[in-house]
């Protein structure tokens, strides 16, 4: 029997980290909503508190999840990917629908779940498990193929949600988690490789209208300026009047005359760059770079390989999801759903970017095996 | 490779210190997270590049994109200058009205790449809702946003339907919000206080139209702007409009104007005053009317003889101009076009008739200026004249006289109407080789019918005005392919034949035998005056050329016409109390009946009062007679101007 001692103290700057993340966006989000408060004008049931709210839940998770035993859930991730399988494919043919006609979302009661988010979690959990398990045979072929089938299944169902953004994210997460599981890098970028050189079909072939439509609105957002261009034009002239300094919040233009539309969810970041500018982009990517270095530290001082692969999944899965929602915001890429972490309004996310902080906190503190 | 973990699964092999392979492992461990860490500062470091392109590199031009995102320039339509009568009284008011517009850069789901632009989605759902605010098909509401999307100016509203009611307005403000791109317009619009007695003075205004918009554009009209369509809102459109202002305003994204951050407000129009006299107006059209009878149009005029100022036009029948200055009625509209009668015409300026023997002002007066006839000089009328015709000597040409009126002066010539006389005048009489009487001649007929400002625009400030004709031996060689024969001088001389005027044309002559031989420029505005009531204006010339003729000459004409009111064919114009001078005209038109008769219009013109002439009256009935029905009207106008009008009313100068 191993058990575990904690010899290493809680990961306080990680955990600040996350909440100076949570609390800038904060400032967004309220810059962003100023002219819709909640419910009969009151602050109290407007979006900032109820981010607030969310963010005191998220605490909460990620302290409970620290002080638990993150190889319980190594013993059920099992069960929990089953979970997540089929709240995707519950998604996919009953859920809500969300903007632009995708499903995304459960109705529990007045609350939308967005599966994909905790999904990522799961899957991160699963792909953990699985590699540390086949450590032996690490190298062959039908590992890195069935860690990819792991991923694939949940990546292929938010795919055709349809939301590519969260499928790419399935697949970066395996991608970073095999190679930290030391696959052999040759497969892996053989695997790379063919998926590069079929994205082009698969763009014909599976990828739907309305994914295409926005591939083509992304090379060409003034065919519709009014329309679904409409948002992709005006993010990026937001970001680009910020300038250095910004407008100042609450001073945005783009913001604070609706110009800028989901300006507290996928374009969070645009109001961050007109109203803060080049500078307050850069403060945020200090925070973020600051709580990725965290979660790697946290990798590299695992010393089970369950630890350090969850480590660099969550890495990996924050990481990217951040660089694809403000590459979105910056003309990098086509529009997906993709939420920011920590920053965008929306339970889901937050609550499950606080998961995924408890289990990096969980990795640091068990980090020494001791044997009894 | 070596990016390898050990090959020491956890859950088998107990923890063993620091042994080599968890060194090995530790080490291969710590090149992986480098590698992660790496990705780390690259993806941040791709986000800080494009970032730093767009806020550092491009950072002024999106920032001159999102202020012309927020910033419109709105013009502010400066009121239009009101006309009054006279004497004053207001004949167009300006009243607001609303107006549902859509502004078709705002409307989403409008795909301008795609030619024509296509509206779909969340563009059709508000098309759909315009039109049931407004009952404005959708599909015409498509129309309009897709081709202004497509012209240079998307961000003016342009207006689906303007007159709307109250509730219409308050139901589509309320609903503002989910309609993005949908305004509410507030415009003036123009309400003649008489539209049916001064239309075809006042004329209207509409909006303004394509062609219009592209010549106009430079003067800062807008898309939507007003402009005068007809008459003297045309006409003195550049004086009434005023200057428009502007406006620059913080607009959100569905364009709602929070708040405006800089203001050039605008400038009213001048205000003129008409030279008509309203009550004259309305009695002069209700005696018109009233002689109609068969006649399907009919016109009057009272100018000033000294001023050229038009004291009443009256054009039958009218239209009621208030129908062109919200939305057209399309079916009000193409019943005015199709009707007959053309109503839209004004009839007193811009038809041109034989002018018949109220003509014979002009024969008669050239013929005593040329020396061709004074007072005294006696022709006698056997009721016709007969010539041999020009090509075929064996055959005669009948010209008749309405009457055998035996032998008559200069005087009774006019008095009578004798055509005969008049054919000497024009013509000549010559038996054989051997001529008897010597004419005017064609080409000198012609020149002074041009010098009476016949043939020509009379220069009346008003749009749509007609020349009229005046024949000579050239003309007719090259419009007809014919060689001019005596018979046309003859038919020209009574105002028969190819020429042709307008009343208002005949009212400048009778204006000229009055005045003293001044051929006026008739006007209908009086003055300019400035918002403050101030007379800026009109700078203008009154008087176009003088005849200068004898001024006996013109006595010798003007006692002629007195005799045909006093004892003569214009007997039916007199006026109680005032003595006057007039021609009666009953002129023939058209195609000869099987009987040998025309069909005829019916016209007088005279001055009053004889001794020093104030106005002249020309009244001109289509189809009517000149003693039986023109004259009386005259006769009419003139007793309610010296008999009935309340004298303190009169300005006349």
């Amino acid at each position: 029997m191993i058990s575990w001692r904690e010899t290493r103290p809680f990961d306080f700057i990680l955990l600040i980290a996350a909440i100076a993340l949570t609390g800038y966006g904060l400032l967004l989000i309220y810059s962003g909503t100023l002219d819709s408060p909640g419910e009969d004008g009151s602050f109290l049931t407007g979006p900032v508190t109820r981010q607030l709210i969310f963010a005191a839940i998220g605490v909460a998770f990620a302290l409970v999840v620290s002080r638990a035993d993150y190889r319980f859930l190594a013993q059920n991730s099992g069960y929990l990917y089953m979970g997540l399988i089929s709240a995707l494919l519950f998604v996919l043919f009953l859920g809500t629908e969300g903007t632009y006609g995708s499903q995304r979302w459960i109705d529990i009661g007045p609350v939308h779940v967005q599966p994909s988010e905790i999904g990522k979690l799961i899957v991160i959990l699963i792909l953990a498990k699985y590699l540390s398990d086949k450590q032996d045979e690490i190298k062959s072929l039908h590992v890195l193929f069935i860690s990819l089938a792991i991923a694939a299944v949940p990546a292929l169902l938010v795919f055709a949600e349809p939301d590519l953004g969260s499928a790419s994210i399935f697949l970066l997460i395996w991608f970073g988690m095999v190679v930290m599981a030391g696959a052999d890098m040759r497969h892996v970028l053989g695997m790379i490789g063919m998926f590069v050189a079929a994205a082009p079909f698969a763009l014909v072939a599976i990828v739907t209208d309305y994914q295409r439509e926005r591939v083509s609105l992304f090379l060409d957002p003034a065919a519709d300026a009014q329309g679904s261009g409409f948002n992709i034009l005006q993010a990026e002239i937001s970001v680009g009047s910020g300038g250095l300094f910004g407008k100042g919040l609450t001073e945005g233009t783009q913001t604070q005359l609706d110009y800028l539309r989901t300006q507290t969810t996928d374009y969070v970041f645009s109001v961050l760059g007109e109203e803060l500018g080049f500078i307050g982009a850069m403060i945020l990517f200090a925070l973020f770079i600051l709580l990725c270095m965290r979660g790697l530290r946290a990798a590299s001082i695992s010393q089970d390989v369950f630890g350090r692969l969850i480590a660099v999944g969550v890495v990996i899965f924050i990481l990217f999801q951040a660089f694809i929602n403000i590459g979105v915001n910056i003309r990098l890429f086509p529009v997906t759903g993709i939420p920011l972490p920590f920053i965008s309004q929306g339970g889901s996310s937050l609550i499950t970017v606080f998961i995924a902080i408890g289990l990096l906190e969980s990795v640091i503190v068990r980090h020494r095996q001791v044997t009894l | 490779m070596g990016y390898s973990t050990g090959r020491r699964p956890w859950r088998s092999e107990p923890w063993r210190g620091e042994d080599y392979r968890e060194a090995e492992a530790s080490a291969a461990v710590k090149q992986k997270v480098f590698f992660f860490a790496l990705l780390v500062i690259f993806v941040f470091g791709i986000l800080t590049l494009q970032l730093a392109r767009l806020q550092l590199v491009n950072g002024e031009k999106y920032r001159l994109r999102a202020e012309n995102n927020r910033l419109r320039q709105a013009p502010i339509i400066p009121t239009r200058g009101l006309i009054y009568d006279r004497n004053g009284v207001t004949l167009v008011e300006n009243r607001a009205t609303f107006a549902a517009a859509v502004v078709a850069a705002d409307i989403p789901e409008l795909d301008v790449t795609a030619s024509p632009s296509e509206c779909a989605g969340r563009c059709q759902e508000i098309t759909i809702a315009l039109q049931e605010l407004t009952g404005v098909p959708a599909s015409d509401i498509e129309a309009l946003i897709v081709q202004r999307s497509e012209s240079n100016d998307p961000f003016t509203p342009a207006i689906v339907k303007d007159n709307l009611t109250e509730e219409q307005a308050f139901v589509l403000r309320e609903r503002l919000a989910y309609l993005p791109g949908v305004r509410v317009v507030i415009e003036p619009r123009r309400q003649y206080t008489e539209g049916l007695l001064m239309a075809h003075t006042l004329g209207f205004v509409g909006r303004i139209d394509a062609e219009e918009y592209a010549e106009l554009a430079a003067n800062s009209y807008q898309l939507n702007d007003y402009l005068g369509k007809a008459g003297v809102e045309l006409t003195y459109e550049a004086v009434l409009r005023g200057i428009p202002g502007s406006r620059d305003v913080e607009t959100d994204a569905s364009g709602r104007e929070l708040r405006v951050l800089a203001e050039t407000p605008s400038q009213p129009g001048n205000n003129v005053v008409l030279s008509i006299d309203l009550e004259l107006q309305r009695k002069t059209t209700e005696f018109l009317q009233a002689a109609m009878g068969r006649s399907k149009n009919a016109a009057a005029i009272v100018i000033d003889v000294k001023t050229g100022e038009l004291l009443s036009m009256a054009s039958l029948p009218s239209y009621d101009n208030n129908i062109f200055t919200g939305r057209v009625d399309d079916a009000a509209l193409q019943a005015l076009l199709t009707d007959e009668a053309k109503p839209l015409l004004n009839h007193a300026i811009a038809e041109m008739y034989p002018p018949g023997s109220t003509f014979k002002q002009i024969t008669g007066l050239a013929a005593l200026q040329e020396g061709i006839a004074h007072a005294n000089t006696q022709i006698t009328s056997l009721g016709y004249l007969d010539i041999p015709n020009q090509y075929n000597p064996g055959v005669v040409d009948r010209f008749r006289d309405w009457a055998a009126l035996g032998t008559l002066n200069f005087y009774r010539g006019v008095a009578m109407s004798s055509d005969v006389y008049f054919y000497y005048l024009a013509g000549g009489y010559a038996q054989g080789n051997r001529e008897i009487f010597q004419g005017l001649g064609a080409t000198r007929l012609a020149d002074w019918t041009r010098r009476f400002g016949l043939g020509d625009l009379t220069g009346i400030d008003l749009p749509g005005e007609s020349a009229g004709l005046v024949p000579d031996p050239e003309w007719k060689e090259k419009t007809i392919g014919e060689p001019w024969v005596l018979g046309d001088t003859y038919h020209m001389g009574i105002g028969q034949g190819f020429v042709t005027a307008t009343p208002l044309q005949m009212a400048v002559v009778t204006a000229a035998v009055a005045n003293g031989g001044d051929v006026l420029i008739p006007h209908v505005v009086k003055e300019i005056r400035d918002p403050e009531g101030n007379v800026i204006g009109p700078q203008r010339q009154n008087v176009r050329r003088n005849l200068n003729v004898d001024p006996r000459n013109l006595t010798i004409l003007r006692e002629g016409m007195r005799q045909a009111v006093a004892d003569g064919t214009a007997k039916t114009s007199e006026v109680r109390g005032v003595p006057t001078g007039g021609k009666t005209g009953t002129a023939e038109f058209g195609e000869r009946r099987p009987d040998g008769s025309y069909q005829e219009h019916g016209w007088f013109t005279g001055f009053a009062p004889f001794n020093n002439p104030e106005i002249a009256v020309v009244v001109f009935l289509e189809q009517g007679n000149g003693a039986a029905t023109a004259a009386p009207v005259a006769a009419k106008i003139m007793d309610y101007y010296y008999n009935q009008r309340n004298v303190a009313q009169r300005t006349t100068p």
